[in-house]
């Protein structure tokens, strides 16, 4: 495999969100717009590249009985860092976000691919491998925020889009959580119809 | 048996270098965090009121705004009522005659829990203008003119104070011993069954109810009587559950007592 | 909303654990295609959330704060949480057999469930004592059960009904879910109107 398609796997053809549906609570709960899906992503893909580097620089000193719990602290150390980065310099994000930050540490994108991937590949592969998988949950995410946000808000970015008429009285619903059920439901139908195929 | 000691090792190692790191991280975080903290409820301060500088009565909860030369523009404080996702914490200035100066709903970095777009509308400022430039009396106390004046002494429900200084006519005291400020009382008002009720609560700085007395209710014949019932008024100041855990007042504190008395009434009005 | 009832009523149905917060997906979506596995899943979740919040709660008041060590709450939890489920498997294997035959194969699945971590991150952030935490988790997983029963009986009548296949599995699933969530919306009261 070449490196772009270690890069490429998690971004596209197996894309947590999308394509293998894990990492659901995340991408439905803070989709809601696109700066928290957005910053959500980000704040995944930081962990997940810097467990899955560290993993993988340990990975010959980890004895097998015990990496599942080695595993978990080194995820929940990064978790942690990015917790009290993002209270300190990015509050309303945080806010926002709420108790998804610190359960990023039970995201199973993240263990998973520590186990199945950084614990026997080359750093390098790992890193590439974890910013891959990590850029596509993001993708997953601001793609979700998108629409709910302009449909249910009328804004992007909180920017105005179709006008002061329709930001008066938004689809309200789609930012509520009935929404986020709805637009995840009707993408995966058109992936299933429309994209799966050349995926495989 | 190596192959045990090794794991516990590794086990160890592990588990304490990330103690390690994360205690370097906390520590180099923990006052950026209060910085940033600190600096929205400044901001948030200035926006309702702008002033020399404000001087912190009870914590998160009510500022005194001063000009350059010290001379006092009237007061800041902050009431949590009730939302949707939790308490929605409310930032109100008043200036000495009792005009509101400015209203603010906090952000959400602020610990606002609404839905945007459904409850977040709050904050906008189509909504909190129109509070603006209003006499405290015309939003929700006009009504209080004509028992107001006899019922209200602040000393039913701070007895332990020396003197009272009135901040808002007939709404806000500073409850007062010697120099030092012991808390506050004020004048609020909840939905009874028939109804508006008002009443009277004491805070201590301890964020305990000192006192609570009802200035006006129609609530009568065992529907919700039982409010002016002094075993029932003598139980508040059992209050504020979170406050005797921790020796500092926080507004959590505060907002659960608010909360918790606002439910009672409800409970013994129902 | 100091009140236990309340705080029970708003975790079963108003802030319903999977419809309204998002916790707990990956069981909901992956352990519902029969009302029974949905029912075991739900009582082991009502079991281990109920332990799971005294524990941390306990762990967190008891050492965390006083210590001020909070900055290794997210290891120390799920840490402790997945060291409980092992516990819990290895005693109930012991002493209580049936009781194992039934929640047994859903403990392991547990350690994962955002739901419980989330559940515990709740109750530190809401500052609940003992009491109402415990009030909290019950209510948090007779919500969870509910909903996942629920869903299992929509989605074993969504098998035999003429779905089309783009929309066959996930999609159809989510949509259902989607108006699950429209109906719960309604437990959080009339003002949603305007």
């Amino acid at each position: 495999m070449t490196k772009l398609h270690i890069f490429t796997r998690g971004l596209v053809k197996d894309n947590a969100v999308f394509v293998l549906m894990i990492g659901l609570c995340p991408a439905l709960a803070t989709s809601s717009t696109v700066r928290d899906g957005f910053g959500m992503g980000l704040a995944a893909t930081f962990v997940l590249v810097f467990s899955n580097l560290l993993i993988s620089i340990l990975r010959k000193n980890i004895p097998n009985e015990v990496r599942i719990p080695i595993f978990i602290l080194i995820i929940s150390t990064f978790v942690t860092i990015i917790d009290y980065m993002m209270q300190a310099f990015q509050p309303d994000l945080y806010r926002a976000l709420g108790v998804f930050v610190p359960l990023i540490v039970v995201n199973c994108m993240i263990l998973g691919r520590a186990e199945a991937y950084a614990s026997k590949s080359s750093v390098l592969d790992s890193v590439l491998d974890g910013l891959g998988t990590g850029l596509g949950f993001t993708l997953a995410l601001t793609v979700m925020g998108t629409l709910r946000e302009v449909l249910g808000n009328g804004t992007f970015l909180g920017m105005s889009v179709f006008g002061e008429s329709f930001q008066k009285a938004p689809v309200i619903f789609m930012i509520m959580s009935p929404g986020a059920f709805l637009v995840i439901g009707i993408l995966k139908a058109l992936i299933n119809k429309y994209v799966k195929k050349e995926l495989r | 048996m190596t192959g045990t000691r090794q794991m516990v090792i590794t086990l160890f190692v592990v588990a304490v270098s990330c103690a390690v790191i994360l205690s370097f991280v906390y520590a180099f975080t923990a006052p950026r965090i209060a910085d940033t903290q600190a600096r929205l409820t400044l901001s948030g301060l200035e926006e309702v009121m702008s002033a020399h500088k404000y001087v912190e009565v009870i914590p998160d909860t009510l500022w005194e705004a001063l000009d350059s030369s010290d001379n006092k523009l009237g007061i800041v404080f902050r009431v949590f009522p009730q939302g949707y996702g939790g308490p929605i914490p409310i930032t109100v200035g008043l200036d000495t005659e009792g005009v509101i100066t400015g209203i603010r709903i906090a952000s959400a970095a602020e610990g606002l829990v609404e839905t945007p777009g459904l409850g977040a509308k709050i904050t906008e400022p189509d909504f909190t203008d129109q509070f603006k430039d209003k006499c405290l009396a015309d939003v929700n106390l006009a009504h209080y003119a004509t028992y107001v004046a006899s019922a209200c002494d602040p000393m039913d429900v701070f007895p332990q104070a020396g003197g009272f200084s009135e901040i808002i006519a007939d709404t806000l005291w500073y409850a007062l011993r010697d120099s030092d400020t012991l808390g506050i009382v004020f004048v609020g008002v909840t939905q009874g069954y028939l109804d508006r009720i008002e009443f009277m609560v004491g805070y201590s700085k301890a964020a305990r109810v000192t006192g609570i007395t009802v200035l006006y209710s129609k609530e009568t014949d065992g529907i919700g009587e039982l409010i002016r019932d002094a075993e029932f008024l003598e139980g508040f100041k059992a209050g504020a559950p979170e406050a005797i855990s921790g020796a500092t007042v926080s507004s959590q504190a505060l907002i659960d007592a608010v909360d918790g008395y606002i439910d009672r009434f409800k409970e013994y009005v129902e | 909303m100091k009140s236990p009832a309340l705080i029970f009523l708003a975790a079963f149905l108003v802030n319903n654990i999977v419809l309204m917060r998002f916790l707990g997906l990956c069981p909901f979506f992956g352990v519902s295609s029969t009302v029974e596995t949905a029912t075991g899943m739900g009582m082991a979740v009502i079991f281990v959330m109920t332990l799971a919040a005294w524990i941390t709660w306990i762990v967190f008041n008891v050492i965390l704060l006083p210590l001020n060590l909070v900055f290794l709450r997210t290891a120390i939890f799920i840490l402790t949480i997945a060291s409980l489920v092992q516990l819990v498997e290895m005693f109930l294997k012991k002493s209580y057999r049936a009781l194992y035959n039934a929640l047994g194969i859903y403990l392991p699945l547990i350690t994962t469930n955002c739901a419980i971590l989330g559940v515990t991150f709740l109750n530190i952030d809401n500052r609940f004592s003992l009491l109402n935490g415990t009030v909290f988790a019950i209510g948090t997983g007779l919500g969870f059960t509910l909903v996942i029963i629920v869903f299992a009986a929509i989605r074993e009548r969504l098998d035999l009904a003429p779905i089309n296949p783009a929309l066959k599995g996930y999609p159809i699933s989510f949509i259902a879910a989607s108006l699950m969530a429209l109906a719960f919306l309604g437990f959080t009261g009339p003002e949603c109107q305007n």
